[in-house]
């Protein structure tokens, strides 16, 4: 089964790869990264189960990254409203001060 | 290559993934943002239920509280109050959008032909413990309580954080 | 007994002491530079006269001293220096003039804001030219042969805000430069072919006096014809003579040093030194006789048209030089040597001279100037004898060695013997119409105000007075010691009553010519411009060389040059633009990626990350 899930997790984290390159809309581009975090803890806790060494260590490691994912979309959104303030929009191609 | 039994699990497995597939390719294509959003709650549920599938369910129980809960409420709030303009179409860039999805189609193929190459050796029973939350918990407050209590040191940071930028400047 | 011939190294050291005392001085110090120069110059001479003194002995032996200088493989470097009785000589001639030259230039120079530099230049080439002559093989040679260069030029621009007198000290180096070319083809084949590479003059001797046949003589040939070359850049001789007129536009002490009695004489002590090929090659011999003979007559009739006073002096000077060459190619070394040593004493003293003229009336044109005789009177009499001693007149210096070589060509050549003569006549004849113009008749133009000029420069006059007068009396055609003790063979009383009489009687006829016309005035100045102008003109625009070499040599190079510079412009410069435009493109697009937005910068790294992945993982795939 395990390539199973692999195979699934790999097709959500190029989903959302693919969702972060592109995207216009800033809150939808940080959903795309939730996905792919999302298709990180999948791996982790299929790997608790059907890995060599099965463990709980998987399923601890996978709470971990949903506290960060959690922390990370709340400052995202955080930023984006401190943009929109700023700036009027939320559109990423918007934002291009790093070129000048 | 895919000689796998016809079990329960492989049918709910099935399933959950078609449902978190579909959901992702959903997010992609839809026009409208809080559509987008939903169909992510929908991926965010199928997760749980694969959690589930493997014997987690107290992680299944965090995605459906946290994703499922608070990040998917935290994004609709956030698209309730930045403005849209309702369904403006993408700017095309073209080359921009091929490249990304060569790459990330790629990138597929490469994750994918690994996965079918390694051989995975049997793995030994797995021993979720008489009750998963439980084990976790004794887990995490014994063995992984220093970055526990490091990770409860960044989400205070972090959500002070978020409150100090999204708050209005005090004039 | 050669006590001073060993400590010979220290004569060059002098002058290169007062050099660099005077650099180190700069400009400000003007009496105690003049000082440093002048006894830099004084010790050079004190010690030259000494050595000359205790090798005046008939059995001396030369003296050499060399050292390793580098050793590559087998191949070892000796240097050193070497005193034979011909350097002796020269050390003497060298020292002499350069001492008298310091000591008129504190008066010529007096009032010159770079006095110092100019001190300081001079101790500069007696310092090379004392090396040139002590060298003891041709490397060293050479290197000081290019140091005297390097001093003419640096002395013939030292006027250099003047344009004429930058051109000329280009034309000098440049003309030379060809020249020094051959020298060092010259010398690079003879190491070349020289049993051993040695270099110095004691093996080349050897090597050519004993008939070995080490060396071919087609390629003993070739490498007279290219040292010859040298000397023919560096003594003026046809068709490389052209500087030396021009050089004139540097300082009257530098024309009397430079280009009178030393470096042009370099030439010819150069093929002196080098005899021994020269006389192995019978063409060489041929060629440096004809050229030497052509450039006598060549030079004297051009000198016959000139107005300026010094250019007549300096084609007087190729002319001489040409002399010396047809002397030496004609076999006698002692006439080529001894005319040198003559001609250095009593064209110095003309060139001080007519710097003392100059001095007086700020003019170089003869026609300005006259009745300076009376007002001038050391001046006029000293010039008088240099003007004797140079036109031939017995018993003065001049006559002697002109006799040696024109019996010489008695003996050997007949064509050269009239070529001779003939220039002995024209010789003659300018230098009465250079006297007469300027010393007697009425006052010119530019003469009213003239005085005499101070002692320190006719005190010079005075002192060369004297070997211009007596000098010839080491050589006469019954006493034949300096040939003896210059070549360490007892030779033979020589002498013609013909080459004597001929000799004599051109001379006078010359001056008595000159009388006429411009002293007593019974025959008019135009009458021969009235008759043939088109000779007139041509003498005085030197046969046209320079404007020959102006449409043959100079602008085909420049022609070269300009297309040179198309091609550096839009080939070269085409890639080098090239270079800078591609970067710049690539630049632009690099510029373009970089758009400030984070999705096309994450784009980038995960391409970038998937072809490494393909990249490390594809090697697999590979056979």
């Amino acid at each position: 089964m395990l390539p199973s899930y692999l195979t699934v997790a790999a097709i959500l984290f190029c989903i959302g790869l693919y969702g972060a390159l592109v995207k216009r809309n800033a809150i939808i581009v940080l959903l795309s990264l939730e996905l792919m975090l999302n298709a990180v803890n999948l791996n982790l806790v299929a790997f608790s189960k059907y890995g060599v060494v099965p463990s709980l260590t998987g399923q601890i490691f996978s709470l971990f990254t949903i506290t960060v994912a959690a922390a990370e979309a709340a400052i995202g959104v955080a930023i984006l409203f401190a943009l929109f303030r700023l700036r009027g929009t939320v559109n990423v191609d918007e934002f291009d001060k790093m070129r000048r | 290559m895919f000689n796998i039994d016809f079990t329960g699990e492989f049918a709910a497995f099935f399933v959950f993934s078609a449902i978190m597939i579909s959901g992702a390719v959903l997010m992609i294509s839809l026009d409208k943002v809080v559509h987008m959003v939903i169909s992510m709650a929908a991926v965010f549920l199928g997760l749980a239920g694969m959690f589930v599938l493997l014997e987690a369910e107290f992680v299944a129980f965090v995605q459906v509280l946290i994703y499922a809960g608070a990040v998917s409420i935290l994004m609709i709030f956030g698209i309730m109050m930045t403005k849209h303009h309702g369904g403006g179409r993408e700017r095309a860039k073209p080359l921009h959008e091929t490249l990304a999805a060569v790459s990330a189609l790629s990138l597929f193929g490469i994750l994918f032909y690994a996965i079918r190459t390694t051989a995975f050796p049997e793995p030994q029973p797995f021993q979720a413990g008489e009750d998963n939350t439980m084990a976790i918990g004794e887990l995490l407050y014994t063995g992984y309580v220093i970055p526990f209590e490091l990770l409860s040191v960044l989400l205070t940071v972090a959500f002070i954080g978020a409150i100090v930028l999204a708050k209005k400047e005090a004039d | 007994m050669e006590m001073y011939s060993q400590a010979a190294w220290l004569i060059p050291l002098f002058p290169l002491a007062a050099f660099l005392v005077l650099t180190a001085l700069g400009r400000s110090f003007r009496r105690a530079g003049v000082l440093i120069g002048t006894l830099g110059s004084l010790a050079a001479f004190v010690l030259s006269l000494f050595i000359v003194i205790d090798r005046l002995d008939a059995n001396t032996v030369d003296y050499n001293y060399a050292f390793d200088w580098m050793k590559i493989g087998d191949y070892t470097l000796r240097i050193g220096f070497e005193v034979t009785n011909l350097t002796a000589m020269m050390l003497v001639v060298v020292t002499l003039v350069s001492f008298l030259v310091n000591v008129y230039s504190a008066g010529y120079m007096k009032n010159d804001e770079r006095i110092t530099v100019f001190y300081g230049y001079v101790s500069l080439f007696t310092f090379s030219m004392l090396g040139l002559v002590l060298s003891d093989n041709l490397l060293s040679l050479y290197i000081f042969w290019e140091l005297v260069g390097v001093c003419s030029f640096l002395l013939v621009g030292f006027w250099y805000a003047k344009p004429k007198a930058r051109a000329a000290a280009k034309k000098a180096f440049i003309v030379t430069r060809i020249g020094d070319a051959g020298l060092l083809l010259g010398i690079l084949l003879l190491f070349w072919y020289m049993p051993g590479h040695a270099l110095d003059f004691t093996t080349i001797q050897s090597v050519f006096d004993g008939q070995s046949g080490a060396i071919t003589t087609g390629i003993t040939t070739l490498i007279a014809l290219l040292i010859f070359l040298g000397a023919v850049g560096k003594s003026g001789q046809f068709p490389l003579h052209v500087w030396l007129p021009d050089a004139m536009e540097g300082p009257t002490p530098i024309s009397a040093l430079i280009h009178a009695a030393t470096m042009v004489a370099a030439g010819v002590f150069l093929i002196a030194r080098t005899y021994d090929i020269f006389q192995d090659s019978a063409a060489a011999m041929e060629t440096v006789a004809y050229i030497g003979g052509f450039t006598a007559i060549f030079a004297a009739t051009i000198a016959l048209a000139q107005n300026d006073i010094k250019r007549i002096l300096a084609y007087s000077t190729v002319s001489q030089l040409g002399y010396m060459m047809m002397a030496l190619g004609l076999g006698s070394l002692t006439g080529g040597v001894f005319h040198l040593f003559t001609h250095a004493f009593f064209k110095a003293l003309l060139f001080l001279g007519a710097g003392s003229i100059i001095h007086a009336v700020h003019t170089q044109n003869i026609h300005e100037m006259g009745g300076l005789g009376a007002k001038m009177k050391v001046t006029a009499w000293t010039f008088a004898i240099g003007a004797l001693a140079l036109s031939g007149i017995p018993p003065l210096s001049g006559f002697w060695s002109k006799d040696m070589i024109l019996t010489a060509a008695f003996e050997t050549n007949p064509l050269l013997f009239f070529v001779g003569l003939a220039a002995a006549f024209c010789t003659a004849l300018y230098m009465s119409r250079l006297f007469f113009l300027v010393f007697t008749g009425k006052p010119g133009a530019a003469s009213s105000g003239a005085q005499e000029s101070p002692v320190t420069m006719t005190l010079p006059l005075v002192v060369l007075a004297v070997p211009a007068v007596a000098a010839g009396f080491v050589e006469t055609p019954w006493n034949g010691w300096f040939g003896s003790w210059l070549s360490g063979e007892a030779e033979a009383a020589h002498g013609s009553g013909v080459a004597i009489v001929a000799s004599i009687a051109v001379g006078l006829l010359g001056i008595y010519v000159g009388w006429l016309v411009y002293g007593k005035g019974s025959v008019s100045r135009t009458a021969l411009a009235d008759r043939v102008p088109w000779l007139v003109k041509l003498l005085e625009r030197s046969y046209y060389v320079d404007e020959l070499y102006a449409v043959f040599v100079v602008k085909p190079l420049k022609l070269l040059g300009a297309i040179l510079i198309v091609i550096d412009e839009y080939v070269i410069g085409g890639l080098v633009r090239l270079t800078g435009i591609a970067t710049v493109s690539a630049g632009r697009l690099a510029a373009r990626l970089q758009n400030g937005q984070v999705q096309t910068y994450s784009l980038a790294a995960v391409i970038g990350f998937v072809i490494i992945v393909i990249a490390l993982v594809g090697r697999r795939f590979l056979p």
